[in-house]
């Protein structure tokens, strides 16, 4: 924008110029003498406006070839308007041109008429005529004063001629000798002291014997009639002498001889400048013309620049609001309806910016919605499965994962039953949300066992239908691992029964044992034979079975006993090599490896209690044998994953494994598919594991059963 | 230049215009040229006798027959030369001549611009004649030049485009019918 003033001056000036070009011309044209006054200054400033309007065309159309070249907005349609613009001028210019120019030969040609021209030969004619007369009679004067000059020596010739002269009214007389000399002259003005002196030519035309008589004008002093006869000499007629008068002519005469002659000349001298006027004249129109044609063409290229600039701005802003840069705002172009549509698109683009930044912040909000959710969602000991119209999962919580201890994150996008193939035991859960399609009934309830990699799960699942339309919809299954808490229920059951049974057992058990030995001592002594044998057969019977009695109250009463824990730092793996080592020795026919990682963290724990679980588990494992060689493997590792700050223990055996049905109350007391179980090892075993706050499963492998205890550290995980 | 030699003067004139170049662009004609040059001391006074050839072209004879007036200028100078230098000038005298033709008495009329001294003649070959017959022109005292230096005159003529009437001055800057000018003629002078 810095460049418009001076743009404006440059055309200001221009304009100016032209304007005064265009007046000197028409100043011109109203008479040519003050056409030619003009004429060196209409050449001038036409030049100067010339040389620089063709400079400013050429710097422009340099401008404009470049930006098309280069394909800038608005070229196009400069170059177009450009054109237009150009056609429009130069062509009613040419046309205006053209009959000015006719009308210029045409016009100056009747300036000049054959009858003016004719009328003025024809006053010359006259007055040459009328001066012919006088002039014959001036040279017959002069003769007549030759003939008195025959007698006169060359002595007397100057006195003679000052009486000839008065008499004849001649203003100069001379005598010329024979060979051009001057003898002597009288003439009326005194101050001039040589004579008029003819030139050779007359003198050798009196020679040859002709007289001469013509008009001669003499500056400063009028018309003249110069006169020159031959005049006899008194030395005889081979000494002939030559007689000039000069006369003048009367000053009335003079004047209207002198006017004639004037007008005669200017009007000569004009039509002999016709030519070159009316060539100044049509320069001259060529040039304004020319200069205006010029002027137009570079303002064609101003205005064509001007009225596209608004345009090209607007076809860069949508080109940006295209590009998405919202917002854009482009320079005022005005109160026209260019102006009101660049306002237009400034209000557009501001709206958009706003309508932009709203939906943003609604993004925004969105999203920290979504996080929030994520984020309650992910700390819900629940898992939340949300499942599409078609039965794709669309999220779940990380809870979902671990409790089905299936990769969800597979199946996203997909139908759960995609990951039936890779984990058959997932296939519960499946079959039981498929069960209740979506649609068909508002809200479900069921309760369902799961087999998972962390053992068998007890799951109360729950499904909704979520609203939305066409795009939303769907369904949210939300289910809890109530495993524990059913275990928990069961544990505080059981816990309860083998309080009350040790209390009810224990108590008469003891007067049964005492009665019975009593009963052998006292009676035994005094029976014989068989009598006394059947007597020691049936009180030791007693007294064993009360024995064994003995020792399941004690096994309910432990299991009963409240947990009082002495924790200390443990290494589990010394514990286990300990344990096993001690069943070593035992069992000769059975195998035990141990597998146990070195690197093992520590445990804080009750050393007791932990030597009565591997005891246990070992024991267990031992006993599930099916009369093979019993193979036992122990083996410890650190937890990964979501586990990372537990220690794992797993022990596994090649027995034929736990049935099916009792999978689901194998830690619970009283249960044992042994014919000598008690049914309480693996109470204990999961009483003493949810007393150090870990967690035990059991599931069959190929070729035998595998428990798995989890046990924290304390530490906190990778 | 071939512009400048063109016979139409419309094209001529305005490519003179273009140029911007208004005068003494052309090249000599060879209408005016000096035949002989002298230099005398008459009575203590450098004088300077000479012939020169007026030949006017066509169109300025049609011109001065149509009422123009035509204005001749003869310049003489007198120049000490200098070699380290440009030659001064020591003295330098111009003559000019109005030519003009007069319809009633259909005489040619040579006026002395200077003095107003007039001359007419019957024709227009009697007048350059005398035009161009130089006789005794004094240039200087012989008491002012310095014996020990060489002096050179220069003279030269022309046919004044200036005096033109100016319609016709446009045309005749640009055409070779109306530079009419002699070259320069050069005389040593030693006192």
């Amino acid at each position: 924008m810095s460049g418009l003033p001076r743009q404006a001056i440059v055309r200001i000036l221009l304009s100016v110029l032209l304007i005064l070009s265009l007046y000197l011309l028409s100043a011109a044209t109203e008479n040519s003498s003050r056409f030619g006054r003009l004429y060196l200054w209409l050449l001038l400033i036409n030049g100067v406006v010339l040389v620089v309007l063709s400079g400013l065309i050429i710097n422009n159309l340099q401008r404009l070839v470049r930006s098309f070249r280069a394909r800038e907005t608005g070229s196009r349609l400069t170059l177009r308007l450009m054109a237009l613009f150009v056609v429009l001028a130069v062509l009613p210019g040419l046309v205006v041109y053209g009959f000015s120019m006719q009308f210029l030969q045409r016009g100056v040609d009747s300036w000049f008429d054959v009858r003016v021209e004719n009328a003025l030969e024809d006053a010359l004619a006259l007055s040459q005529a009328s001066l012919d007369q006088r002039m014959r009679d001036m040279q017959q004067r002069l003769e007549e004063a030759a003939r008195d000059l025959a007698d006169v020596s060359s002595d007397m010739a100057p006195i003679t001629l000052g009486d000839l002269r008065a008499r004849t009214g001649a203003s100069e007389l001379t005598l010329i000798g024979e060979n051009g000399r001057i003898i002597a002259a009288s003439s009326m003005d005194t101050d001039s002291i040589l004579p008029h002196r003819p030139e050779e030519s007359i003198l050798l035309q009196l020679r040859q014997g002709r007289p001469y008589v013509g008009l001669d004008p003499i500056e400063n002093a009028g018309l003249h009639i110069r006169a020159l006869v031959r005049a006899p000499g008194p030395d005889g007629p081979g000494n002939t002498r030559i007689l000039q008068g000069l006369f003048q002519v009367s000053p009335r005469i003079n004047d209207l001889a002198d006017e004639v002659e004037t007008a005669f000349s200017e009007y000569r001298e004009l039509a002999y400048l016709r030519g070159p006027l009316k060539d100044s004249f049509i320069l001259t129109l060529s040039l304004v013309l020319l200069v205006s044609l010029l002027f137009a063409v570079w303002s064609a290229f101003y205005l064509a620049r001007r009225l596209v600039a608004p345009v090209s701005r607007l076809a860069e802003g949508t080109r940006a609001m295209a590009a998405g840069e919202y917002g854009t705002q482009l320079p005022p172009a005005g109160n026209d309806e260019l102006g009101f549509l660049v306002r237009s698109f400034n209000d557009m683009s501001r709206r958009v910016a706003d309508v932009r930044d709203a939906a943003r912040q609604s993004q925004a909000l969105v999203e920290s919605q979504r996080a929030y959710l994520e984020t309650v969602l992910g700390r819900l000991s629940s898992g939340v499965l949300a499942l599409g119209r078609d039965g794709t999962l669309r999220t779940y919580n990380q809870a979902a994962e671990d409790i089905l201890s299936v990769p969800l994150h597979e199946a996203t996008g997909q139908p759960l039953s995609a990951l039936v193939e890779r984990f058959p035991d997932f296939s519960p859960f499946v079959e039981q949300i498929e069960a209740h399609p979506h649609g068909a009934e508002g809200e479900w309830r069921a309760e369902l066992s799961l087999d998972t990699r962390e053992g068998r799960r007890s799951l109360i699942c729950s499904g909704a239908m979520l609203p939305g339309g066409a795009e939303g919809g769907g369904e949210v299954i939300v289910f809890d691992d109530v495993t524990t808490l059913i275990q928990a229920q069961r544990d505080a059951a059981w816990g309860e029964v083998a309080r009350r049974l040790a209390h009810e057992i224990r108590n008469p058990l003891t007067p049964i044992q005492l009665s019975a030995e009593r009963l052998q001592h006292k009676v035994g002594n005094r029976l014989s034979g068989e009598e006394a044998a059947l007597l020691q057969r049936s009180t030791d019977t007693i007294i064993h079975q009360v024995e064994a009695m003995k020792d399941m109250v004690q096994a309910f009463s432990e299991y009963a006993r409240p947990p009082v824990l002495e924790l200390q730092r443990v290494d589990l793996n010394a514990l286990v090599q300990e344990v096993a080592e001690l069943y070593r020795g035992q069992a000769a026919q059975a195998s035990i490896r141990t597998d146990l990682d070195e690197h093992l963290p520590g445990l804080e724990a009750d050393a007791g209690r932990l030597r009565q679980l591997l005891n246990n588990l070992i024991r267990n494992a031992l006993e599930a044998d099916d009369g093979g060689a019993c193979e036992i493997v122990v083996s410890t590792r650190r937890g990964t994953g979501r586990h990372a700050g537990c220690v794992e223990l797993d022990i596994e055996d090649n027995g034929p494994g736990f049935a099916d049905a009792m999978l689901d109350q194998l830690f619970e007391p009283y249960v044992s598919t042994k014919p000598r179980g008690s049914g309480l090892g693996l109470a204990i075993v999961k009483k003493i594991v949810e007393e150090h706050n870990g967690s035990i499963s059991a599931r069959n492998v190929e070729g035998g059963a595998r428990l798995s205890v989890r046990l924290p550290t304390g530490e906190k995980g990778e | 230049m071939p512009v400048w030699t063109s016979a139409n003067p419309r094209i001529a004139a305005l490519a003179a215009l273009l140029c911007l170049v208004v005068a003494g662009n052309s090249p000599p004609a060879a209408g005016f040229s000096v035949a002989a040059l002298e230099q005398r001391f008459d009575n203590g006074l450098l004088v300077v006798d000479g012939r020169i050839d007026y030949s006017l072209t066509a169109t300025a004879t049609e011109a001065l027959e149509n009422g123009v007036d035509l204005v001749i200028s003869q310049r003489l100078s007198l120049e000490r030369p200098r070699w380290w230098w440009r030659d001064v000038e020591v003295v330098s005298q111009q003559r000019r001549y109005r030519l003009a033709y007069h319809a009633m008495s259909r005489r040619y009329v040579l006026n002395r611009l200077a003095s107003g001294e007039s001359r007419s003649y019957r024709s227009l070959d009697a007048l350059l004649t005398r035009l161009g017959t130089i006789e005794a022109w004094p240039v200087i005292g012989r008491d002012r030049l310095d014996d020990q230096q060489t002096y050179r005159l220069r003279f030269e003529t022309e046919l004044d485009v200036e005096a033109l009437p100016r319609l016709l001055r446009t045309v005749a800057w640009a055409s070779d019918d109306w530079q009419l000018r002699s070259e320069p003629a050069t005389l040593e002078v030693r006192p």
